[in-house]
């Protein structure tokens, strides 16, 4: 069970206390339904609706990790610069009504990443430091692998001389020593593989092969893993150099969190 | 017994080692072993050429020199010309310093150069109110000498060639004066076919003075989309000696941050294009509408960017008879813009594949100028960069903290952090792009020994030993440029043409040239000074590889008219003048 899940589950124990379980579930219900439209529209390419119905649902559930992904990998297919904004605004608002939803402010971030592609350099830097901002955030409200991994790996995005990769070194750690304490998850893998690229980065390409090689013992089929140890020294710098390159899409899609079952 | 004495052997010995510390030495300058063919293929003879100047930056005395000094790292210009008529390209290059004296080197046709530009009145190019930025050389009054046009921020001038290796200043007189304009570039084509070369200058500040501003707003407004810059001039040449300002009639007001210009008949309709290349914004593609105006078509011919536009040379590097496009911006780890490698689709639109072709990434880009080094048919590119090389620290982390101030007046100069002696984009290798066929480039510029990392700004091409192997001059950002001299061994067969119109536009700026060597046909044309911080020879130059021989010759002049050429002789330089039947032989004597 995912964090924001173990949250609702919590809300509602808290709420059933003081009697208002019914009202409660008719809340839930609203929201999901809200969501399940939401979908069908976008599934029929039918946006505006789409649009309409996520924001309606994390209206009724601002800190929904799942309605809030939704939403934004429907934003990211249409990719336009309004919509971008739209989305933008939209948990701009979500958090100033709901300051301490913490997943709200990971969704505010990651719509700044989503955003990064279609602008140029400079607004570049500008969007990507924003949502830096917002990963803090969400990671002082509420500390969880995903916050961490997902600070720690915006960090890379930066060049050394910026002084950020030392910080993203220790949200990695940290994330791996979160998942350490849990059930092992294929998605593990990702704050290992961005630890190695944060020494990459330093310029010690032996410690970011010693991690990846650490790695593979726990996750034994990891291409990415295997890519990365494969490649020489001018193949990894080529490789890595295009990964990080700024006009290349981030996946911001974090399905995998909560479709990976036990 | 003396040397008389001296048995032979001992006298080669002695030659050969002579000649060998001759050779490692670079000079005498005409002395340079042919290479081997995975040798290096470029010398720099800049030194026993005998060009000793050394450009610096202008530094400023204002409220703002702190902050100016590291944005005004400019002005290290070169404009190359046969002023004297002698078949040997001479050299002008340009300083920046309020003292500084601007250089004409006459070419001695043997590898050294006379610098004459006090005795020719051209040299005072800087004083407490203009720095040199760039230069041109054109025939403004159609005379067939060629006149010096030096941009300037402040008021430009021009020089009158009066023959005999001297000039005139006839800046007032021409109408050129009347403004106060921050100019980086010059060229110079017929755009209205009336017969007279114009002139279209690009303007990088807004018009005010640098040395004494009236205000503080004088910097970019935006990293993308400023709009506070000195945009375009362009003035017409009204065929008595003197200029009109016609940009607003012509359709090329702008108020960008521009750079470059590059002129070329993109649509083959039988007159010139316009590119302008903007800093902090999106460089325009303009289309001459053959009536006296252009038309923007920016946004339908490539898309509006927000990239930082350097450099425009046009040449067809794909062999498919269409001029594309060279554009450098700015590329380094912590922007990463790219330059343009617009290939002409032939229908007024341009497709982008610098990131295919290997080109995409030339650091913090200035000159970008196709030549064939190899003469192997290809136009390849060399590309020099490197913004500021100072100091350990480098200078992106303020730049950064100024990025994300909020609500940041960018325009104003005082919000923008000292430079000092931090380094910003600096230490970067100059590409030297080897054209493999047209799809791919690559670069061979260390092999070459063309990789330096001096902060370089304008690439002049040219033939200066009259050998068909094409020398490449490059001037340095506040140092030494450099002279490379091009020693290929590949016996690559070429061919030059020297073309002269009939009557008017006597430097026949805009002439098209086909040629047909062993079945594949190449286009060049007569360019007005094309290319960031750099005329290069007006001579058309074709490499044509192992053909054994040109079939054929098609020219199209500004004038509408079209002639054509069979069995043209190979490895040699020909004059092309209008309406002769023949080429004529190219001569060249040098004059003192």
């Amino acid at each position: 069970m995912t964090q924001a899940m173990r949250q609702m589950v919590s809300a509602m124990v808290m709420m059933g206390a003081i009697g208002l379980v019914s009202v409660m579930g008719v809340w839930a219900s609203a929201g999901d339904a809200l969501y399940q439209a939401a979908q069908e529209a976008a599934k029929a390419e039918q946006y505006e609706v789409a649009l309409e119905k996520f924001e309606a649902a994390l209206t009724v559930d601002p800190n929904h990790l799942v309605y809030g992904n939704a939403y934004r990998q429907t934003v990211v297919k249409i990719n336009d610069s309004k919509t971008y904004d739209r989305c933008i605004a939209f948990f701009k608002q979500l958090v100033t009504d709901h300051p301490k939803a913490a997943n709200a402010w990971m969704n505010y971030g990651y719509a700044y990443v989503d955003k990064i592609p279609i602008e140029g350099a400079i607004t570049q830097v500008l969007l990507a430091n924003t949502a830096l901002g917002h990963f803090s955030t969400a990671v002082e409200l509420e500390e969880t692998w995903l916050s961490r991994y997902t600070r720690g790996n915006s960090y890379l995005y930066w060049p050394a001389i910026f002084g950020r990769t030392p910080q993203a070194i220790a949200d990695l750690e940290r994330a791996i020593k979160m998942a350490q304490e849990t059930t092992q998850r294929s998605y593990h893998v990702r704050a290992y593989i961005a630890l190695g690229e944060a020494y990459w980065r330093l310029s010690n390409p032996d410690k970011a092969h010693s991690i990846w090689r650490e790695a593979l013992q726990l996750f034994p089929d990891n291409e990415a893993l295997k890519t990365r140890l494969e490649l020489d020294a001018k193949g990894l710098n080529d490789f890595l150099t295009a990964h990080f390159e700024p006009s290349r899409r981030v996946d911001t899609n974090v399905s995998i969190i909560w479709e990976e079952k036990d | 017994m003396g040397v008389i004495g001296l048995e032979w052997r001992t006298l080669a010995r002695l030659l050969g080692l002579w000649l060998m510390a001759v050779c490692l030495a670079g000079g005498p300058a005409g002395a340079i072993a042919e290479p081997a063919a995975d040798g290096v293929w470029f010398h720099d003879v800049v030194t026993p050429a005998g060009i000793t100047h050394k450009h610096t930056n202008r530094s400023f005395n204002n409220a703002y020199a702190h902050i100016m000094e590291g944005y005004t790292a400019l002005g290290a210009a070169v404009a190359v010309a046969d002023y004297n008529g002698d078949g040997f390209e001479d050299i002008f290059a340009t300083d920046s310093k309020e003292d500084g004296k601007n250089w004409l080197y006459r070419n001695n046709g043997d590898w050294t150069f006379t610098e004459v530009g006090e005795a020719a009145g051209v040299a005072g190019g800087n004083d407490a109110t203009n720095a040199s930025a760039n230069a041109l050389w054109f025939d403004y009054n159609n005379d067939r000498q060629l006149d010096l046009f030096v941009a300037r921020f402040g008021h430009n001038q021009l020089f009158e060639n009066l023959g005999h290796g001297t000039f005139k200043d006839v800046s007032e007189k021409a109408g050129l004066t009347q403004q106060y304009l921050n100019s980086i570039v010059a060229i110079a084509f017929d755009y209205d076919a009336d017969g007279d070369l114009d002139l279209v200058l690009g303007n990088y500040f807004q018009p005010v003075s640098l040395f004494d501003p009236p205000t503080p707003h004088f910097f970019p407004e935006s990293f993308e989309t400023a709009n506070n810059g000195g945009g375009v001039t362009l003035y017409r040449n009204n065929g008595d000696k003197t200029f009109t300002d016609v940009t607003d009639a012509a359709g090329l007001r702008l108020s960008g941050w521009t750079l470059d210009l590059g002129h070329a008949d993109v649509d083959h309709d039988g007159d010139d294009d316009l590119f302008v290349a903007a800093d902090f914004g999106t460089d325009r593609m303009f289309v001459n509408n053959g009536d006296g105006t252009f038309t923007d078509i920016t946004e339908q011919a490539m898309g509006i960017d927000t990239k930082k536009g350097m450099n425009a040379d046009w040449g067809d590097m794909n062999n498919d008879g269409l001029f594309d496009l060279f554009v450098t911006n700015i590329t380094d780890e912590y922007m990463r813009e790219g330059n343009f490698l617009w290939q002409n689709n032939g229908d007024l639109t341009f497709s982008d594949i610098a990131r295919e072709t290997g080109t995409y990434d030339t650091g913090w880009g200035w000159a970008g100028k196709f030549f064939d080094y190899d003469n192997d048919g290809w136009q390849d590119l060399f590309v020099v960069n490197g913004w500021v090389s100072a100091g350990k620290e480098n200078y992106v982390v303020d730049v950064f903290k100024l990025i994300v101030t909020p609500n940041v007046d960018l325009s104003d100069a005082r919000n923008w952090p000292p430079m000092g002696n931090k380094t910003l984009s600096g230490y970067q290798e100059n590409c030297l792009f080897h054209n493999e066929g047209g799809m791919l480039f690559k670069n061979e510029a260390a092999r070459h020994g063309v990789n330096s990392k001096i902060d370089g700004r304008g690439v002049a091409v040219a033939d200066f030993d009259n050998d068909g192997r094409l020398d490449l001059y490059v001037s340095n950002a506040n140092t030494k440029p450099f002279l490379y001299r091009n020693v290929q061994p590949t016996g690559h067969h070429w061919v030059q043409f020297q073309v002269q119109a009939a009557r008017a536009n006597t430097l026949a700026i805009g002439t098209r040239l086909w040629l047909t060597a062993g079945g594949h046909t190449q286009v060049g044309f007569v360019n007005g000074g094309n290319g960031f911080a750099s005329q290069s020879t007006r001579r058309v130059h074709f490499g044509v590889g192992r053909a054994p021989r040109i079939e054929r010759l098609e020219v199209a002049w500004p004038s509408g008219t079209k002639q054509t050429y069979t069995d043209v002789p190979l490895d040699r330089i020909h004059t092309l003048i209008e309406g002769q039947a023949q080429l004529q032989p190219f001569q060249a004597s040098v004059k003192k």
